[in-house]
């Protein structure tokens, strides 16, 4: 008698452990979540940034990157033109020639 | 779109303080003031990481160097301004060609006198430095012009 009341329980219980699901994968599956919910993807600038992020990570990137080498390169050519300013004052003051000449 | 050119305004904003940060990690502050008052002395303390004592040596040397280099460049201008009136003379070649040995002479032995006389700064200098300072100061030299002030700038040549 119990074996013959358990027997569909059991099977049962086996169906539902061997039951898998595998859905076919939504690519707007986060975009109708966002619909169902009432809020448009983005609808916050971080919200928005997120939805971007591989972009926007690149944008920065690159950003900081030109910003970097571009303040670097305007530092050492104003270092180069400081130092021929100052080799030729330097010169200058070592061959009193040149001093009378400039200095009437 | 206000995101959008919120954040590319955000971006902008952080490029130009990157941009600032790498200026400033670039810039050489003890040169730009030393450029900035004239001062020589302290241009080769800073930039040739000289001591106080190499500095006094330094400055030593170029104060016994001051007016060896005059005499030199007054007969210069004096041969050049002969060799000049025996231009405009059309003197005769013979004496033409000795003035102009006489000037090429008298250069020579002032850029020699000014060659020798930054080689023995650089020898106050570490190696590596007294390297550079010759690279700077050396070719400027080579390109002096006695007959005129001479044009400093480097890769000019006369």
């Amino acid at each position: 008698m119990n074996s013959s009341l358990n027997s569909p329980r059991d099977s049962l219980s086996e169906t539902l452990h061997a039951w898998q699901v595998t859905p076919p994968a939504d690519p707007n599956f986060r975009q109708e979540v966002w619909q169902r919910i009432g809020k448009q993807p983005g609808a916050t600038w971080p919200a928005y940034v997120r939805a971007h992020m591989a972009a926007w990570s690149m944008a920065v990137a690159l950003a900081m990157g030109v910003a970097a080498f571009t303040g670097s390169a305007v530092a050492r050519s104003q270092t180069r033109a400081d130092r021929s300013a100052i080799v030729a004052t330097y010169l200058v003051d070592l061959d009193p020639r040149v001093q009378a000449v400039l200095k009437p | 779109m206000k995101y959008l050119l919120g954040t590319v305004a955000a971006i902008a904003l952080l490029a130009v303080s990157t941009g600032f940060v790498g200026y400033r990690l670039s810039c050489d502050d003890a040169l730009h003031a030393a450029v900035a008052k004239g001062d020589t002395m302290e241009w080769l303390r800073t930039d040739f990481h000289l001591t106080e004592t190499q500095l006094a040596e330094v400055r030593k040397l170029h104060e016994s160097y001051a007016g060896t280099c005059e005499e030199h460049c007054r007969l210069i201008q004096e041969a050049t301004r002969a060799r000049s009136a025996l231009e405009a003379a059309h003197g005769d070649r013979v004496a033409l060609d000795a003035a102009n040995a006489k000037v090429q002479t008298l250069r020579a032995i002032c850029e020699g006198s000014l060659t020798v006389h930054v080689r023995k700064v650089a020898a106050l200098m570490s190696p590596e430095d007294g390297r550079r300072y010759l690279a700077l100061v050396l070719p400027r030299i080579a390109s002096f012009d006695h007959g005129a002030a001479p044009d400093l700038r480097l890769g000019h040549s006369n």
